[in-house]
């Protein structure tokens, strides 16, 4: 079954990953003299040369304090971030169960708690006051 | 089932037939070894906890082999629970070295020295 | 399946009481948010009675079968000292806070309040602590250290508001973290070697194929990392400093919930080893190893734990109890002759954990001397901390009152405070184990047990830093019972909160009453630490499917496809 040690002529199949970075490569590097040579090249004033932060002005220091409210909101990003996790396993087991039983429900029932204790920590942001923005 | 055979089981070549469980183990040992040293001797908080998850997923990665090697699949179970662990404890981390460092304005680990004895 | 939940209702209990605790907690009316910790005391109850009501079903599927009796015992302490330790959590955090609202100086914000958390973490720690108790599975003993351990890194940081109290936050949970990374490869090693997450399944892999070098290492790691939850000899440079950064009923939690924790993991681990093989059950050793390294393992035939690990916690025992008392006698902070006092009573109850089951009877086994050590180091050690929780000052200019540092400040409490003194002097007289007391009935075994073990050297080791350990007790016996007043201005502000006062009064009598009642928690114990060796009712374990040939140039065995089986 095992078709034994990697012959030399096997490299061959590592070609097309080969291609995708060379392509990748080359679409950047192509991309970048393009606009060198083609581009406009029109120096502007002082605003033009700012560093672009989301259409913002980009004034003072990055070392300002931020609102604990985005700490939060990471936080409860990180809850279900992690959670979705655990639903893969629990999706690609479920079909395997024995059918006819109530073997399913209880499944069910237990994904269902584990989703509850989610509910519960959305539900303490929500008291905290993290969902709120003034 | 033929959509669930392994590739090698289809007749395609292994990638690399060479790698054993010991590679496996020799590269999750070298990074625990890395992440311990790193964590005794380097001095910036964040360096020292990045340490502290070098050295997890080392045992991450020992799991998966020994799964592979058992024809177990604990060993990916665990590490789906040290991910969700190693998430927890980087929130941790972060938020307790904020609150520090508002404090002090340093990430030096030297720096905090209220209590020796 | 269904079948573990029945002994896991304690847990959801306290779990469905957290749930409820961190919205409560949040609550915009100061009526509702004083309930907290009452229902936080109400879910500690009510788990403590479901708890008593269990009755493990032995068997496989329902949980460990090796100490089957654990659970209800550990679940019950837990929630018996949980809720002594509860009493004496009031007032820990939002005090100026609360005042402030209160006064009308500014508007409620639930940003700026703590208690929710606090108590949330309380209950998460002791939910963590009871899952301990229920484990059978590598993984899921992981995952309860780790829900034991990670909320009490954020209770110390927010225990106090100085910033003394976040500097021991983080080192204990730089440690902490350390300390799981440990453990968490020893647990991989372990399944590595024995090809089962399962406690049970490890067990009768280990009877029927003996110890392999893989597992030996996983078990030493494991034992290593849990050194930090017991605060024993390698890892317990943290202890002193983070007892001290954390305000008194913080450091009373850590002294017993991590520690208990880490104890009832250990003696799941070699309750999974097992302390006695028999003669035939070494199999062959599948790791390739050095003679010299198959000579070490020889003493695995024989009766108690394997040579390499009896020899690993003989070592730790013996430098644990040593370093903790000698290191505390240098002390001048009370709370830091505590820290390195806790840190000795670990290295006792190493004692007993290496001492093993022996005949099973209370005198001779070191597993119920273990558990029952527990009670009592739990109970005389919160009295000590109530002391210190109890004695606070005047808030100096942040708000925060002041503590109590040096063995100095409680000189000629019995003058001030007659009641404190005396529950300093019983708790410091429990732990030092003077014979009316309770400290007294919990040493004993542990000497007995170590001498049923033929433990001879570490029991003498034992006996000499109990007398070691009495000078420092004694020292703060006499500061606070003997010693006139300091010139010093005594803290003699009454703590406005009662219920610390009751948890210190009730520890202390319960360091009197049960010595004289105890009886029936040592037949308690005795059962809970009633050892069922799988080496004689164990089926032999299937055997190992394809296993690796070195050179086979098949480098993995095939994975089975999920849908063929």
């Amino acid at each position: 079954m095992h078709p034994g040690p990697l012959a030399a002529s096997d490299l061959a199949s590592y070609l097309p990953v080969g291609l995708i970075l060379l392509m990748a490569v080359g679409f950047a590097a192509a991309n970048i003299f393009l606009s060198r040579i083609i581009g406009p090249s029109r120096p502007g004033g002082v605003v033009k040369g700012q560093t672009y932060e989301s259409g913002m002005n980009p004034v003072g220091t990055a070392r300002k304090r931020f609102n604990v409210r985005f700490y939060l909101i990471a936080m409860v990003f990180l809850v279900f971030d992690v959670e979705i996790v655990f639903l893969y396993p629990w999706a690609a087991t479920f079909p395997n169960l024995s059918p006819g039983t109530d073997e399913g429900l209880v499944w069910l029932g237990r994904i269902f708690f584990f989703l509850f204790t989610t509910v519960v920590a959305y539900l303490y942001g929500f008291r905290k006051g993290v969902f709120k923005f003034d | 089932m033929s959509d669930a055979l392994t590739l090698a089981q289809q007749g395609w070549p292994a990638a690399f037939p060479a790698v054993t469980l010991a590679h496996y183990l020799f590269v999750s040992a070298a990074m625990f070894t890395v992440g311990l040293i790193g964590f005794l001797t380097r001095r910036n908080l964040i360096i020292m906890f990045l340490c502290t998850e070098l050295m997890f997923q080392a045992a991450g990665i020992a799991l998966v082999a020994f799964g592979r090697y058992h024809l177990d699949f604990s060993g990916q179970t665990f590490v789906i629970f040290i991910l969700t662990v190693a998430a927890a404890e980087a929130a941790m981390a972060l938020a307790l070295v904020v609150l520090l460092f508002r404090k002090r304005e340093t990430l030096s680990a030297d720096e905090w020295t209220e209590m020796k004895g | 399946m269904i079948d573990r939940i029945e002994f896991l209702w304690p847990e959801i209990a306290l779990f469905v009481t957290t749930c409820v605790v961190m919205v409560l907690g949040l609550s915009r009316r100061i009526e509702s948010r004083r309930m907290t910790a009452l229902v936080t005391g109400l879910g500690l109850i009510i788990a403590g009675v479901l708890a008593a009501r269990t009755t493990p079903i032995p068997g496989p599927r329902s949980g460990q079968v090796l100490l089957p009796e654990l659970i209800p015992y550990a679940k019950v302490l837990i929630a018996s000292v949980g809720s002594l330790l509860l009493l004496l959590q009031a007032g820990t955090v939002d005090r100026a806070e609360e005042a402030a609202i209160a006064a009308g100086q500014r508007p409620y914000d639930p940003l700026r309040t703590n208690r929710a958390e606090y108590y949330a973490f309380f209950l998460f720690s002791l939910t963590g602590l009871m899952l301990c108790a229920s484990a059978d599975d590598l993984i899921w003993l992981f995952l309860a250290l780790e829900l034991t351990s990670l909320p009490t890194y954020i209770m110390v940081a927010m225990s106090t508001g100085r910033a003394r109290s976040r500097e021991a936050g983080v080192k204990y949970f730089f440690l902490g973290a350390l300390g799981a990374a440990v453990f968490l490869y020893g647990f991989a090693l372990i399944y590595g070697g024995t090809g089962s997450t399962n406690l049970n399944a490890i067990h009768a892999h280990l009877a029927a194929h003996g110890l392999n070098l893989t597992a030996l290492a996983g078990f030493i790691l494991a034992f290593l990392g849990l050194c930090f939850k017991i605060a024993a000899v390698p890892m317990h440079f943290y202890a002193a400093d983070v007892y001290q950064g954390a305000a008194p009923q913080v450091s009373a939690f850590l002294a017993f919930v991590p520690k208990a924790a880490g104890f009832i993991s250990i003696l799941l681990l070699t309750a999974t080893i097992g302390w006695s093989y028999a003669a035939d059950a070494q199999g062959p050793l599948y790791t390739p190893i050095t003679q010299s390294a198959y000579d070490a393992l020889e003493g695995a035939v024989s009766m108690g734990l394997p040579e390499p690990i009896r020899v690993f916690l003989w070592v730790i025992a013996a430098l644990t109890m040593t370093v903790g008392n000698v290191l505390a006698i240098l002390q001048k902070s009370v709370k830091r002759i505590l820290a390195y006092s806790s840190i000795a009573h670990s290295g006792y109850m190493l004692v007993a954990v290496l001492a093993g089951p022996n005949n099973g009877t209370f005198s001779q086994s070191g597993l119920a001397a273990v558990l029952f050590y527990l009670l009592v180091y739990g109970v005389g050690n919160l009295g000590a901390f109530a002391v210190l929780a109890c004695l606070e000052g005047r808030p100096d200019a942040d708000g925060e009152p002041a503590e109590i540092e040096d063995v100095d400040d409680i000189r000629g409490l019995w003058k001030t405070r007659p009641l404190l003194a005396w529950v300093m002097t019983l708790s410091c007289l429990g732990l030092m184990g003077l014979p009316p007391l309770l400290g007294f009935f919990g040493k004993l075994p542990l000497f007995t047990s170590g001498l049923a073990a033929g433990e001879i050297v570490l029991v003498v080791i034992l006996g000499l830093n109990s007398a070691v350990a009495a000078y420092y007790y004694l020292r703060l016996i006499k500061a606070s019972l003997i010693d006139p007043p300091s010139d010093a201005d005594l803290p003699a502000t009454p703590t406005p909160f009662a219920t610390r006062t009751l948890a210190g009064v009730l520890s202390a009598a319960g360091v009197v009453v049960l010595a004289f009642v105890g009886g029936g928690l040592m037949d308690r114990s005795e059962r809970a630490a009633r050892y069922t060796s799988m080496m004689a009712v164990a089926p032999p374990p299937p055997p190992r499917k394809t296993p690796y040939v070195p050179g086979d140039d098949t480098p993995f065995p095939l994975p089975i496809p999920i849908g063929a089986r």
